[in-house]
């Protein structure tokens, strides 16, 4: 599915999403389906019935052995030994200044066997990162480890919407009850998990490029009663962005830092040790200076990436995510202010194509799904 | 996709209708359908001057903001207002309730380098054909 890097990269299904009228687009240096019919209407599907998304592009990284565990122990930022098989804890994944160089979900599936799923603009940045982690830490682990980088060889398929339960129990013949949020259990070559970047319950289930086919066809097949329709990266964004669930590249960098992204639940301080943690600990005694915050906007307008936010004309910081929520019908978005000026209902201007146009802070996420 | 013989057209996909000097302003079909689902518009404001060739309102999508340009020199006479609570219109019936303004044409020269429905469609198949 890949050719060299510096290349445009395909899906494994690309040809299936174009038969499928897909409008393509590019995302991180591959070409995919922004959408297939509209943006709002798969959002809108997603919220209210399910959809189906090929996020293959993400990277898959396996760590296996019995060093494997006292490996990600001292390189990653939560408890790993006490993880029961079963679990995926999402996380960042830290470098020296405790800055953000990805966030991942990383799955356990036995005592010594262990996924990382990691995004796909940094799939080579982090297995050379992780790569030299081990080299360094080899002496003091002792037992043997190994890291394998599956990327090419594996599909991830997203299943998100209140009725993907009912679609996947339909379609694989498992009982979803079992599956809580954040675990997952193997299936056919790979896994099925419940978590997802929708703000919405749903699955996803990651298989050898081989199989990747037969099991979306399948979850059509299961789910075309129920309303089920494909969709693209366009609505992956707005869906995400109602949810306030981070975007790499965009709400969160190398230079910026798990406690000023507000990912600190993702983190464990009181670790005996990781990569970062010093870093990190004398920026929360220091206190951070920015922070992540939502804005919502009260005069017209639509914020996109890297616009300014002003306070009485002096700048307080920027734009990181902006659009129009179709589930909420208003403009919102993510960025970065100084600390003093990121509490909930203070009015803020988004500088559009040079003129202030009023936002206030907001708790968030924006959207929260109904409880059943 | 649809083009009205009527109409003339810019190689930067907006529309124009003449009656007299009052020249009412669109996007094409085209555009409409290449920028997918519009959620807002920022219109000219009534009475401003606006040039030949140069933004005078903006559309945008979920994804991003696109210049509308003036199709001739002059100035704004009325702008549709029901697109700032409905810009669906503009997906809809881009040629009827989705124009965008209406102005008066200062310099009548300039409608003549616009392109008419057919060499508009030409375009159109030079552009989409890679």
């Amino acid at each position: 599915m890949n050719t060299a890097s510096g290349q445009i990269r395909h899906l494994p299904l690309h040809e299936k999403h174009v038969q499928k009228g897909a409008k393509l687009g590019n995302f991180g240096g591959w070409e995919v389906p922004l959408y297939y019919t509209s943006i709002l209407e798969e959002h809108e599907a997603v919220r209210r019935r399910a959809g189906l998304f090929d996020i293959s592009h993400m990277g898959e990284f396996f760590i296996s052995g019995s060093g494997a565990e006292g490996f990600l122990e001292r390189v990653l930022p939560r408890t790993i030994s006490t993880m029961p098989e079963g679990k995926a804890l999402y996380m960042p994944l830290l470098n020296d200044r405790g800055g953000i160089l990805d966030d991942i979900i990383l799955y356990r599936f036995s005592p010594a066997r262990f996924l990382m799923i990691v995004n796909a603009a940094n799939i080579e940045k982090d297995f050379r990162w992780l790569k030299s982690c081990g080299d360094q830490l080899a002496d003091s682990i002792k037992s043997p480890f190994k890291l394998e980088n599956q990327s090419d060889e594996r599909g991830l398929l997203a299943l998100q919407g209140p009725l993907s339960a009912a679609i996947v129990e339909k379609a694989f013949g498992i009982k979803s009850s079992g599956l809580g949020y954040y675990h997952f259990q193997p299936w056919q070559s790979g896994m099925i998990a419940r978590t997802g970047y929708t703000g919405e319950d749903g699955f996803e289930v990651m298989v050898d490029l081989k199989e990747l086919r037969e099991v979306w066809e399948r979850l059509f097949k299961a789910g075309a009663d129920l309303g089920l329709v494909s969709v693209g990266f366009g609505t992956r964004d707005t869906l995400r962005l109602e949810a306030a669930m981070l975007l790499y590249g965009h709400d969160m960098d190398e230079d910026i830092s798990p406690l000023e992204a507000g990912i600190r639940w993702a983190i464990e301080l009181d670790k005996p040790s990781f990569i970062g943690k010093e870093s990190l600990l004398a920026q929360q005694k220091e206190g951070i200076k920015r922070k992540l915050i939502g804005f919502e906007m009260i005069d017209r307008g639509i914020p996109r990436q890297d616009f300014l936010i002003e306070k009485n004309g002096a700048l307080i910081g920027h734009v990181t995510s902006g659009s129009f929520a179709p589930t909420l019908q208003k403009n919102i978005g993510l960025g970065y202010i100084a600390v003093e000026e990121a509490n909930p209902g203070n009015e803020i201007d988004i500088i559009i194509r040079g003129k202030p146009v009023k936002a206030k802070v907001v708790k968030i996420p924006f959207y929260k799904r109904p409880k059943n | 996709m649809h083009f009205p013989k009527e109409l003339r057209y810019t190689k930067t996909h907006e529309w124009a209708k003449r009656n007299g000097n009052r020249i009412t302003v669109g996007i094409s079909d085209y555009a409409q359908k290449e920028i997918s689902d519009v959620v807002f518009v920022e219109l000219p404001k009534v009475g401003n001057a606006v040039q030949q060739a140069k933004p005078a309102a903006v559309v945008e999508s979920v994804k991003a903001a696109f210049d509308i340009y003036a199709p001739v020199s002059g100035k704004v006479l009325a702008v549709d207002t029901a697109l700032e609570s409905n810009p669906a219109l503009v997906n809809q019936d881009p040629y009827g309730q989705g124009w965008f303004f209406e102005m008066e044409m200062s310099n009548p020269a300039e409608w003549d380098s616009l392109l008419t429905a057919e060499d508009y469609e030409k375009l159109l198949k030079q552009e989409t054909k890679h």
